[in-house]
């Protein structure tokens, strides 16, 4: 009798469950009957305005987070967190503003000889380190040897290759940089290896900072290490506490501009990034923060109308390496048709709701002189202009593609979009891979890899150079075509005209006419080439504590302009 | 994971002082033995319902190529994150997937996981297990340490070495999890293998001349199984719960297979945007319940087994 | 007695040179440590120089023993990422782990043992139902999930400390372990209701506790000072187990709840290669487990004649 209850509960509740289905499957079309005559809406969130810069008061504490860096130390600071802290607690050379204008820092003005193999700096005098000793040449001088001594092993030290002197040093064989000369400590002599117009450029990086004469090396002083005594508008206030957090006061003796305005900083080491940050922001610990994508309108929609949220398209574009020299994409026929095959809108309203634009450059809208827009013709959505080219370029149905991507940075979601309509609209077989950041690194220098991976790029110094030639440059392969790459021209792209181009900008005194090598370079790699395939533009979001703080901004590297916010 | 395995061991440690039932005699005596153990089975209400449930997973996993009403690698972009209803019974996930047809596929992938690995582990722990514990001494010493070896090491750092060195992959996966499983199964077994071969009938089989193999299986065998078997079925809830942690951590298959466990980690990526919990509460649920089942029968096999809970 | 000590110390150190072996060779297969820096790569002139550095440049057997070597006088080594001695970053982290496991422990064991005993004592009422119940549920849900549901829930109220805060704001240690290990002890509180309720059962049904309440003592007093006791060497088992692994380090909950212990700082490591921490936190964790087992074994020979004269 029991047996019968038992019996008939099972088949009732089978049954329920063969009800609630439909018998055929369905096809999941959703909110649109036909998905080619109603056109995608265009991706993208308008760009929040940069504030105006007034004058601030003393006084205030202003915190947010970060995740742990490897070093605030500028011998090896190397990701955007240890180099935030770097760029306050030191002033360089020169001071970049957030669109990329350059103005002095501690060298009141710059210049080259004629072939821009030698560059001298004139130093403003009287400045200090946060310890009272003053800031000159030999200061630069010193720090620059420090990053480039061999026993230093720093992993950021190829930024000051092509100093002359600089192999030396790596190699063990010499102490100091032969090609500086600080004999003057107002001026600082810089001789190169080879011409580079753009070489002032590159002091923007921290790894170029002065270190006063009590850092010596990083190996035996690790108490410099920890605690950093650097020339900029913020000193430490205490160690380091790793994976706890950081802080930082204003240093009143800051002559190379105002002194800073916020009295302490205090930067709270997160242990899961954007979502502590989120919240963190969401139950007032923060006044500043980056989002997760996913609550990214969510945000938009609670912080916007406060005037809390700021939107700027930044430094940087995400897009597909593609491996250049293998099939199945070894022609720009192939690359253009994958590229028109991949509705970047509906991925970006799909996955991203919207809050990145679509690419059509390499060169990024933040480079507002350089920038030409439509440069990638074939970064726009054309399926019969893709199924076309792709026949012709032998793209056929059925062609397997490697698709690879790095797992726990967030990727999974769009690749699989980019898979689903690779697949749908040109009928390829697309292997998608999730692996290690390392893994896939080490996947695209080899040899005989194929396909496509996912892949971003941000440019160290505010010029297109460096986002021409070190991706695309034949030099940046750095290996021959049986052997793994070393560069960061991992595609293997490869034009004889596109290389001299750039040599040319290089010796290119005339800024002007260097922009417009560099423009005529990248239309000959993405407009008729295709050597990389561009996807949205570097898009960043921020929640700013506007009822708190005022001149709330990104500075170039996308982290918050410590130096000008102030309090109401 | 590591947890419900130890717990395990120090439960059928504990049993290992009972006194070992008679050996087993003729196939009449071992019909009714069934009936009876059938009857204790179906008091026990918690157990009735464990098998039903995992009775409608399994049927629900064999049919899923049938009823389940989207592909679930279908896309639509148009409509990413719906809420629960209309077209989609479970709303939809990030890629615009019906995650009612992800849940089907997860629940058929979880086990087949589920019931491969326990096999696997199974399979090999018995046999390294039964040597251990019949032969003692140099054989028992040295795959006990081999056991240690696995259990010492952290789970984590062991599972990605081995998917890392392998790849990724539901074969990989469960490789993996035999791996990091087998251990716990060979414990159990050495256990009682200790206990019965000192039983009398052993030393009476010994004494009309059976070999060492004819004793091993068909005395001891049929009576040290018994832990074993038991625990079997809690090892395929642990084996789902060991795959969603994996995928939680990144580790496993395929980025955009409708796993469970990664249904879970790309819903907990959503978890600070209101209204979109269900996106991992089903997945969970559905592991909590697949576990429960298991892990009922379990309970009921043993509680039915054991002669003294009448 | 104590020749099968010394064997099973001379077993435990073999153990964990194998171990450490393995992982050793492992970490090779887990990639390069000093291809890339964030996007970049490293130029190959670094990587010789980082290589040189840190003593990668030699064969690997020379790597393992120079390794084992340090490990003797106690040098941990510099880690690859920050370049910080190994044995300050475990410092830090080993006791932060053990506050965790410490007050993880004591929350599952009264839990527990309370849960078990009143499920024994008043078996089939609504109390056992309940435990049995909530325990296979604690058992059925991944410790993520439970652990990020009282996350979002409960973090900020009462004394429990807001996570995210600011790190100026230092809560007391006793309450910022509070809801890690929570998350920990549901787990095993379950364990050890079930562990501690199938043990007491049938202690309670053996001969002595008859005559104990033959001879007319109070209820309680056959309960607390009679069943208990006996019943409990199942949970001390558990327990001591449990110890080892936690000390390994929880790494997903840490990681949920900003708790900078052993699991957090190997999670970390894995991602970066940063070989040297590994290695440290792998060795340690393998070394408090294999002497724990080597404790519970010879407690358990101590006990059994039959295991200590095989």
């Amino acid at each position: 009798m029991r047996k019968q209850a038992w019996l008939r509960a099972a088949a009732g509740l089978t049954a329920a469950a063969l009800v609630l289905t439909a018998c055929s499957q369905k096809s999941n079309e959703g909110s649109s009957n036909n998905d080619n005559d109603k056109a995608t809406k265009s991706a993208g969130w308008p760009e929040t305005p940069l504030p105006d810069i007034k004058k601030g008061k003393k006084g205030g504490t202003f915190r947010f987070g970060i995740s742990e860096p490897t070093a605030i130390d500028p011998y090896n600071a190397q990701e955007s967190e240890g180099l935030l802290v770097t760029k306050y607690l030191f002033t360089g050379l020169i001071t970049v503003g957030p669109e990329g204008d350059v103005h002095p820092g501690v060298a009141t003005k710059w210049e080259s000889n004629d072939d821009c193999t030698k560059w001298t700096f004139n130093l403003k005098t009287g400045t200090k380190f946060h310890n009272g000793e003053e800031v000159t040449s030999e200061s630069f001088k010193r720090g620059w040897e420090r990053v480039a001594a061999k026993d230093s092993a720093s992993e950021v030290s190829y930024h000051l290759d092509g100093i002359k002197g600089f192999d030396e040093m790596q190699a063990g064989t010499a102490t100091t940089l032969s090609g500086l000369d600080a004999s003057d400590p107002a001026k600082l002599v810089v001789t190169l290896k080879d011409p580079n117009c753009e070489f002032y450029l590159r002091t923007y990086h921290p790894v170029f900072s002065p270190v006063p004469s009590t850092a010596g090396s990083p190996t035996t002083n690790t108490a410099y290490v920890e605690q950093p005594i650097g020339n900029g508008p913020f000193m430490m206030d205490g160690p380091w506490q790793h994976n706890v957090g950081i802080k930082l006061k204003r240093f009143d003796g800051y002559k190379v501009g105002h002194p800073a305005y916020l009295d302490s900083v205090e930067i709270t080491i997160t242990a899961n990034g954007n979502q502590d940050e989120y919240a963190g922001y969401q139950n007032g610990t923060f006044d500043w923060a980056r989002m997760p994508t996913p609550v990214l309108s969510q945000a938009r929609s609670t912080y916007q109308p406060q005037g809390q949220w700021i939107t700027r398209t930044t430094n940087g574009m995400n897009y597909l390496l593609v491996m250049v020299t293998k099939k199945p994409l070894d022609s720009a026929k192939a690359r253009k048709a994958l590229s028109m095959a991949i509705n970047r809108d509906a991925i970006i309203n799909g996955v991203f709701k919207g809050s990145q634009s679509p690419a059509d450059s390499l060169v990024p809208p933040a480079f507002p002189d350089a920038y030409q827009k439509g440069v990638c013709a074939a970064c726009t959505y054309n399926l019969d202009e893709a199924k076309k080219l792709a026949k012709e370029a032998g793209l056929t149905p059925g062609t397997e593609l490697n698709f690879q991507f790095n797992v726990d940075a967030g990727h999974e979601e769009w690749t699989a979009a980019v898979k689903d309509q690779l697949e749908t609209n040109l009928g390829l077989k697309v292997s998608l891979g999730g692996v290690q950041f390392k893994d896939m690194l080490n996947n695209e220098q080899q040899p005989g890899s194929t396909g496509i991976y996912r892949a971003a790029w941000g440019a160290d110094y505010p010029t297109p150079g460096n986002f021409l030639e070190p991706l695309l440059s034949t030099d940046a392969i750095g290996a021959p075509a049986d052997k793994p790459t070393v560069g960061d021209n991992r595609g293997r792209y490869s034009n004889k005209k596109f290389d001299s181009l750039l040599e040319e900008a290089k010796s290119e005194k005339e800024e002007s006419k260097r922009v417009s090598l560099y423009q005529q370079a990248e239309k000959i790699a993405i407009g008729d080439d295709m050597a990389l395939i561009p996807l949205w533009n570097r898009t960043q979001h921020r929640l700013a504590n506007t009822d708190k703080f005022i001149n709330l901004r990104m500075d170039f590297s996308e982290n918050p302009d410590l130096y000008e916010i102030s309090i109401k | 994971m590591a947890t419900a395995a130890q717990a395990v061991l120090v439960e059928s440690a504990h049993d290992v002082g009972e006194p070992p039932p008679e050996a087993g005699r003729s196939k009449e005596r071992s019909r009714s033995q069934f009936a009876d153990m059938w009857r204790r089975y179906r008091r026990n209400k918690l157990a009735m319902v464990g098998l039903v449930v995992v009775g409608i997973l399994v049927l629900l996993a064999l049919l899923q190529p049938f009823i389940s009403p989207y592909d679930p690698y279908d896309q639509n972009l148009e409509n990413t994150l719906s809420s629960p209803g209309g077209d989609h019974l479970m709303g939809t996930d990030a890629l615009g997937r019906d995650l009612y047809s992800e849940m089907l596929y997860g629940l058929r992938l979880a086990l087949v996981v589920g019931l491969a690995t326990m096999l696997g582990s199974m399979l090999l722990g018995v046999a390294l297990g039964a040597i251990a514990g019949f032969r003692g001494r140099f054989s028992d010493a040295v795959i006990m340490r081999t056991t240690d070896i696995f259990l010492a090491f952290p789970y984590l750092i062991g599972a990605i070495l081995v998917v890392r060195t392998f790849g990724s992959g539901v074969t990989q996966v469960i490789i993996a999890l035999v791996v990091l499983g087998w251990p716990t199964a060979a414990r159990l077994m050495r256990g009682q293998m200790l206990a019965l071969r000192e039983a009398e009938y052993v030393e009476a089989a010994r004494s009309i001349g059976a070999s060492d193999w004819r004793i091993v299986v068909r005395h001891i065998m049929p009576n040290a199984i018994q832990p074993v078997f038991i625990y079997s079925f809690t090892s395929i809830g642990i084996a789902v719960v060991a795959m969603a942690s994996l995928a939680y951590l990144g580790v496993g298959v395929p980025p955009d297979t409708p796993e469970w466990g990664r249904l879970i980690n790309q819903g907990i990526e959503q978890v600070q945007v209101a209204g979109k919990d269900y996106l991992w509460m089903y997945p969970s649920a559905g592991i909590c319940l697949t576990t429960l089942a298991f892990a009922f029968v379990a309970d009921g096999l043993r509680d039915s087994l054991d002669p003294k809970l009448r | 007695m104590g020749k099968f000590v010394i064997r099973r110390l001379a077993q435990a150190v073999m153990v964990v040179i194998a171990a450490t072996l393995l992982l050793f060779i492992g970490l090779f297969v887990l990639g390069d440590p000093f291809a890339s820096t964030g996007d970049k790569v490293v130029p190959p002139a670094t990587q010789e120089i980082l290589r040189a550095k840190f003593g990668m440049d030699h064969s690997v057997p020379m790597q393992y023993l120079t390794y084992l070597g340090n490990l003797f006088t106690g040098d941990l080594g510099i880690d690859f990422d920050q370049r910080r001695p190994v044995a300050d970053m475990l410092g830090q982290a080993v006791p932060a782990t053990a506050r965790l496991a410490l007050v993880a422990i004591i929350l599952d064991v009264l839990i527990g043992v309370v849960a078990g005993i009143i499920a024994a004592v008043w078996r089939y009422s609504f109390w056992d139902v309940l435990v049995t119940i909530l325990t296979t549920l604690a058992i059925g849900l991944p410790t993520f999930v439970i652990g990020l549901w009282l996350r979002q829930t409960v973090s900020g109220v009462w004394i429990f400390p807001q996570v995210p805060r600011s790190f100026t704001e230092q809560a007391p240690w006793y309450t910022e372990v509070l809801l890690p290990a929570i998350t920990l002890a549901v787990v095993d509180a379950a364990f050890i209701a079930r562990l501690m309720r199938g043990s007491m059962l049938e202690v309670l049904r053996m001969d002595y506790i008859r005559t104990a309440r033959a001879k007319g003592l109070g209820e309680r007093t056959v309960i607390m000072k009679h069943a208990f006791r006996n019943s409990i060497i199942p949970v001390v088992t558990y327990v001591g187990i449990s110890i080892g692994i936690l000390m390994g380090g929880a790494i997903i909950t840490e990681t949920l709840f900003q708790y900078n212990g052993v699991g957090f700082l190997l999670y970390k490591s894995i991602q970066f290669n940063n070989n040297p921490v590994i290695m440290a936190i792998v060795t340690f964790a393998v070394l408090v487990y294999v002497l724990l087992s080597m404790i519970v074994d010879i407690l358990y020979a101590y006990l059994d004649p039959r295991i200590r004269l095989s």
